[in-house]
């Protein structure tokens, strides 16, 4: 069981080797595997569990976080859980609901019945993902005339009519909410930017950029928060604010198995829920590569 | 009686010199609150130590015989008891404005936003109809209850008897076990009375299912709301409490003053003060349905305040606002399963018209012309 255990957490490992996206699972986290473990991770990218193999990615719920539920026992209901998955994947036929993570550059185009033709297109980066179910939401932000503008979208609004993945990529931290406190020109984003193309089968590559914030104040304090993706917070603060982050720490939490298991749904649960909806995904992800390459050629056009 | 006998004694005057004493309560006998005949102990004690595995097989074989093969039914883990159940041949009556109909009796089973047509997002809660049965319906006539329903000319209506979720009814006591039998329907764990008109009658053992309220249709949804224990008075009234610091001590979450001095030097009833909050009867009234899932029998209700805890009991009504009471007749007195079919056709949901169905195309809005 272990062996087994070990090997699936590894390519687990290889399929996702970034960290720091809200997991959902009480999964040890790669940097905490021990080296040997390491060494023996085979390029296996389905994972084998009791010698058989699994159909469903294990990358799902990191693509999909938004289909594991809420994992606070007291407002869980079966029933509940798998109408609101229906919903989604309904909603998911008639919109093309891409991968993406906090630090992926998106642009949002929606009914909005203010806007000037009833249309509105936003542009920005993603700093925030939160909630699960139909209730699951981003901000975006971008600095537009020398103004910090952010937007909220529920994904599965149906207002919203397209949303594009400029750039795909992950950055260091789970949100990117300091980006607020920070020079404008890390959140600024060209709103005329063309989408990049990323190959498939390649990782998801992490921006292990460092933001320069602003003097205080500040918004938050920032300094408390182990933030990996801020150059200066030492800067700015005092030493009494350093004693004091030093004194909130908690380290004693990464080994709180109880408050991991509270905050998660467990690996199995994970499974059946993946299962459920795995078909209908994984046929709209064929569908979008399709679309994909068909808008990736360009039919060359005459000139003169 | 004795009273009156003594005073015709003392009418007559035999022996005037003789003062008998009559001690009584007088005034302060009163009809005794009686509690309806379906109140009665529902566990049993259970004595497991001597039951082998084989007489626990027995019994799972008796209730499969009696009351059907266990099966789940809607998404609740129940019995099927279609083929048992034989309900007696019923004659539809018109629905008239004055008529009350049947409950239900559901779970809030959790909350989610739908949107309107028009792009607003609207809250709900989703309620689930567990497995119901009509258990018995007790005529007016007959229906003299001891504790008297809020309800104007009571001695009009009548009173059916309604059962949610299936139970083992080896875990149950005799007496509880009994008040089903004339019913055929296995023992429920949930009883609930509804007051009905005569004429919204349903014959005992009939299923009872969502299709019993049309989307669109407004309910009142009554629950017990989530039990808090005794709380302050920022919790519990909302109060502001006191400053954290520049000087205040010992103050911060307390109510400060309570009544004022002079003419009115008293607290006046009804000031707000600390005590016990929630664990109340409440009901949310006038709640639109927005939809309606035969499937899995839950309805998506307005609002995310519906009394009571996820995964709670809540009894849902037709409505008593006046104004919005059914205008058009209502399934009277109920859908029964057979007319199911007719209703919602190959796709289980019934949206209301203004809801955004999630299988509808993104919403767009017109440009105005000028």
């Amino acid at each position: 069981m272990n062996i087994t255990n070990r090997v699936f957490t590894t390519s687990w490992r290889k399929g996702n080797s970034f960290i720091r996206i809200v997991t959902f699972s009480t999964k040890p986290q790669a940097n905490e595997l021990p080296p040997f473990i390491q060494k023996q991770s085979q390029p296996n990218s389905t994972g084998s569990i009791e010698g058989r193999k699994s159909v469903i990615p294990q990358n799902y719920r990191f693509i999909y976080p938004e289909f594991l539920p809420d994992p606070k026992v007291e407002w869980r209901n079966p029933v509940r859980e798998k109408l609101e998955r229906m919903d989604m994947l309904d909603r998911r036929t008639k919109i093309d609901i891409p991968e993406f993570y906090v630090g992926s550059i998106l642009a949002v185009t929606s009914s909005d019945p203010h806007a000037a033709g009833k249309i509105s297109r936003f542009v920005g980066i993603c700093i925030h993902r939160d909630r699960c179910g139909l209730r699951a939401r981003f901000i975006l932000r971008n600095v537009i005339d020398h103004q910090g503008i952010e937007v909220r979208y529920e994904l599965y609004d149906p207002t919203i009519h397209k949303i594009e993945v400029l750039r795909l990529e992950k950055r260091l931290d789970d949100h990117l909410l300091y980006l607020r406190d920070a020079l404008p020109e890390y959140s600024t984003v060209d709103i005329n930017m063309e989408p990049e193309n990323l190959d498939d089968s390649a990782e998801v590559p992490i921006n292990d950029i460092k933001v320069v914030l602003r003097p205080r104040p500040w918004l938050e304090r920032w300094e408390r928060q182990n933030l990996q993706g801020v150059a200066n917070v030492d800067q700015y603060i005092t030493d009494k604010q350093r004693r004091q982050a030093l004194a909130h720490e908690k380290p004693w939490e990464k080994y709180d198995m109880m408050k991991q298991y509270r905050s998660s749904i467990p690996e199995e649960e994970q499974k059946e829920i993946f299962a459920e909806v795995h078909s209908q995904l994984h046929s709209l992800e064929l569908q979008r590569k399709r679309n994909k390459r068909k808008r990736s050629f360009v039919k060359p056009t005459k000139l003169a | 009686m004795l009273r009156t006998l003594i005073i015709d004694l003392n009418k007559l005057r035999l022996n005037p010199v003789v003062v008998t004493q009559v001690r009584e309560k007088g005034h302060l006998t009163r009809p005794r609150l009686r509690n309806p005949y379906w109140f009665v102990r529902k566990e049993r004690l259970a004595r497991d130590t001597t039951v082998t595995t084989e007489n626990k097989a027995f019994v799972k074989e008796i209730i499969k015989d009696k009351y059907g093969p266990p099966a789940i039914i809607k998404g609740i883990p129940s019995y099927d008891q279609s083929a048992l159940i034989k309900t007696e041949q019923y004659e539809r009556q018109p629905w008239h404005e004055k008529a009350r109909r049947c409950g239900l009796i559901a779970r809030k089973i959790g909350q989610y936003p739908l949107w309107l047509k028009n792009g607003e997002r609207i809250r709900t809660t989703l309620l689930q109809v567990v497995d119901n049965h009509v258990i018995r319906y007790i005529p007016p006539h007959e229906y003299k209850p001891a504790q008297k329903p809020n309800v104007a000319n009571l001695n009009k209506y009548g009173c059916l008897l309604v059962g949610a979720e299936s139970v083992d009814p080896s875990t149950l006591t005799k007496e509880y076990c009994g008040l089903f039998r004339d019913s055929g329907v296995m023992p429920k764990r949930n009883l609930a009375r509804f007051i009905i008109s005569p004429e919204a009658a349903i014959p005992a053992g009939t299923p009872l299912n969502v299709a019993h309220f049309r989307a669109g249709d407004f309910v009142d949804v009554r629950g017990k709301t989530v039990d808090h224990g005794f709380q302050g008075v920022v919790k519990r009234h909302g109060f502001k409490g006191m400053p954290a610091s520049h000087g205040v001590t010992k103050t911060h979450r307390r109510p400060g003053n309570i009544g004022g001095g002079g003419e009115k030097g008293r607290v006046w009833p009804g000031t707000k003060m600390p005590g016990h909050m929630g664990n109340r009867w409440r009901i949310a009234k006038g709640l639109r349905i927005w939809r309606i899932n035969t499937k899995y029998n839950v309805m998506w209700v307005q609002g995310s305040a519906i009394p009571g805890s996820t995964n709670g009991l809540v009894y849902i009504y037709d409505t008593i606002l006046p104004l919005r009471k059914h205008k058009t007749a209502p399934p009277f007195p109920t859908t029964f399963e057979e007319e199911l079919e007719a209703l919602t056709g190959p796709s289980d949901d019934i949206w209301y018209e203004d809801v955004h169905s999630f299988k509808d195309d993104t919403i767009t809005f017109q440009p105005e012309t000028n």
